[in-house]
């Protein structure tokens, strides 16, 4: 019986794995294979592999400077959002002042607009700043937009650590600053790692604000990288599913590193 | 040395809301224990976060040792506070949550360690030094809290009901851990609780409260034997003080009082003349309600139905109610047996015992 339900199971979760997983291999594939290749036999496999068309993404066609730039922007925009994120949330959680739950409202409800809503606005203002076209402007844009959903997520987290340790902390000496780096930070630790992750993920596929606010070759990320090979009349396939595979490495790599973490993090509140 | 003195302290923590803490005044003498005692939410803990620096302080002043400490925070009070929750932090190991207070402190490495090897030796954390704080059980972790407070060598100790979490075993064992450290230290501890034990073995002092007001302070004893209103003689004892209501009649002298259908003359030592008709409280405490008719003079009679019998092996709790009487009778008697309920019988009471509580509730007992 057990061992019937088990195979049961095995067999769907091979089912859904080979579903969920089955458009990634079919990239992977492709991106060892020309495009004439591809035109010929969409599912083939690449018998040869061409193992150059990764050497020739990344040299020949700028990949390099995509992704360097898709790195510096995008982590020291979470950085920056993870800093900000925790110590707002702390604040919010743990500080009673007038206008507390006005603040954490109106923060949360920028997450209904649809980013073509302001992307316009964005436009203006980056421009009047000088931002325009820059990695500098790009980062605080999305600082500015993963902002609210990790306040959100952290603050429930912050809230949950009882007031009685900040009230230990305080009597053992320390002020409200270091309070917040050796107890609560560390404390809030599962979550922070999550909304780190999560916008990561988020922010290194990002290209609705990348491919409106960059447009010089020299900054563009690697999202927009891609967009290279889609000529007017004609795509590019194979080199495309190259660069796509060059861009979703670092994330399975830190997804593979932290997802221990990330489930941590996620049932933190059920477990306790 | 640690004198702390409450001046007339109160909290009020939302404008328009009755305070939490009112006029509370209190001296605490230098090595002595004061416990405050009272029901859940009559202001033990706000009072005690005042004093610990960790609540704002609406009204009136905190000194210790003489000097004003309203407006000096929390860090500067040199006082250690043990939480109920205990509080420890989660993510560090015993051994760092014992030196975390003192790093704050200008005190060397050597002298962290040699501290905090010496505090984990006497409370038996030695093993443990090295586990985060969800790996121990609650016993354990209970008394890490009190060593974080003790590495610290305070000033001041102060403990809000730290052993409610603990079962009825460790509770005992934890208690008189609790008493022995006060004897060796001999330092100026304030300890809240709602249970009466804890407060009557541990306390060199009991300060009662109620409503956010100062009841009565004094020793465990004298609050005991001399109650000054009806509320601490009602909150005290186990079963507490039976409080019947009575009236003055009038008899010359004015100290005859009429409970139900029982006239008795409360001996003039124990109430002073009050006008005839005056409703007053006549207080007397279980084990000084016997069964059987009064033996002589000094006891009156109260005659009643017993309706509960509580035998505890070695005592019986009777309950009964008395004709025309609003509140019940209990006796505390020794040994078992005795009467059934529904069985008629006479309480004999030891007026030398007895309590006068005016109409405001106050005592009018001369002790
Ligand atoms: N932070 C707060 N804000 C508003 N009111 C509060 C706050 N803390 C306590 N109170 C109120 O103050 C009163 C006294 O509370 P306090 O915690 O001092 O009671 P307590 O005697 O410690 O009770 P317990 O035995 O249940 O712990 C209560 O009526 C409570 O509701
Ligand atoms: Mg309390």
């Amino acid at each position: 019986m057990a061992a019937l339900r088990k195979s049961i199971l095995l067999l769907l979760l091979t089912g859904y794995t080979m579903f969920a997983a089955g458009p990634f291999v079919w990239v992977a594939m492709m991106s060892l294979r020309t495009t004439t290749e591809i035109h010929h036999d969409h599912f083939g496999f690449p018998d040869p592999a061409h193992w150059n068309k990764y050497p020739d993404a990344w040299f020949n066609s700028n990949y390099a400077t995509y992704f360097a730039n898709s790195t510096q922007i995008v982590v020291a925009a979470v950085i920056l959002v993870t800093l900000i994120g925790a110590m707002a949330a702390h604040c919010l959680a743990r500080y009673r002042f007038r206008l507390n739950r006005v603040i954490y409202f109106v923060l949360f409800s920028t997450i209904i607009f649809p980013p073509q809503i302001t992307i316009i606005s964005l436009f203006q203002i980056l421009v009047q700043y000088g931002l325009y076209n820059s990695k500098i402007g790009l980062m605080l844009v999305y600082v500015a937009i993963q902002l609210p959903l990790t306040i959100y997520i952290l603050e429930s987290f912050f809230a949950r650590i009882p007031s009685d340790l900040f009230d230990a902390a305080r009597m053992d000496g320390y002020s409200d600053w270091e309070i917040f780096w050796k107890v609560a930070f560390p404390i809030a630790l599962p979550a922070i790692t999550t909304t780190v992750i999560l916008n990561f993920i988020l922010l290194w596929n990002e290209f609705l604000f990348a491919v409106v606010l960059i447009t010089e070759e020299a900054n563009r990320t690697l999202p927009l990288g891609i967009q290279r090979f889609i000529g007017d009349t004609q795509e590019d396939i194979g080199m495309i599913a190259t660069g796509l595979m060059i861009a979703i490495i670092p994330v399975i790599v830190i997804y593979a590193f932290f997802s221990e973490k990330l489930i941590q993090g996620m049932t933190a509140g059920a477990v306790k | 040395m640690a004198v702390v003195s409450l001046k007339d302290l109160t909290k009020i923590y939302d404008r328009g809301h009755a305070p939490a803490a009112d006029k509370v005044s209190l001296e605490i003498g230098d090595g002595e224990f004061m416990v405050l005692l009272g029901p859940s939410g009559c202001g033990k803990t706000t009072t005690l976060r005042m004093v610990a620096g960790l609540e704002s302080i609406t009204a009136g002043e905190l000194s210790i040792d003489g000097a004003v400490m309203n407006a000096i925070p929390a860090k500067d009070r040199d006082i250690a506070m043990v939480f109920q929750s205990y509080a420890l932090y989660p993510h560090m190991s015993v051994k760092n949550n014992l030196a975390f207070g003192l790093r704050r402190r200008s005190v060397s490495r050597s002298e962290i360690e040699r501290r905090v090897v010496s505090v984990a030796e006497t409370l038996e954390l030695t093993p443990f030094l090295q586990r985060k704080p969800h790996a121990l059980s609650g016993g354990q972790r209970q008394r890490v809290a009190l060593g974080r407070a003790i590495v610290r060598d305070p000033k001041v100790f102060l403990f809000d009901e730290p052993l409610s979490n603990l079962d009825a075993a460790l509770r005992v064992s934890t208690r008189s851990e609790i008493a022995s450290l006060h004897r060796r230290l001999g330092a100026t501890m304030i300890y809240v609780t709602h249970d009466q034990v804890e407060a009557m073995t541990l306390g060199t002092r009991i300060c009662i409260m109620n409503g956010g007001r100062v009841m009565q302070v004094g020793s465990p004893l004298d609050v005991y034997h001399q109650p000054v209103n009806t509320f601490v003689a009602g909150f005290l004892g186990n079963p507490p003080m039976n409080l019947l209501p009575a009236t003055v009649t009038d008899a010359p002298g004015g100290c005859t009082l009429a409970i139900g259908e029982t006239r008795l003359e409360v001996p003039g030592t124990r109430m002073p003349a009050h006008s005839p008709g005056a409703d007053l409280t006549f207080g007397i405490r279980p084990e000084n309600v016997r069964l059987g008719e009064a033996p002589g003079a000094g006891f009156a009679t109260l005659a009643g139905t017993v309706t509960q019998i509580e035998a505890l092996g070695a005592e019986t709790i009777i309950t009964a109610g008395l004709p025309n009487v609003a509140a019940p009778l209990t006796a505390r008697v020794a040994g078992d047996g005795g009467p059934g309920v529904g069985d008629r019988v006479g309480f004999a009471v030891d007026l030398g015992a007895a309590h006068v509580f005016g109409p405001d509730g106050r005592a009018v007992t001369q002790s």
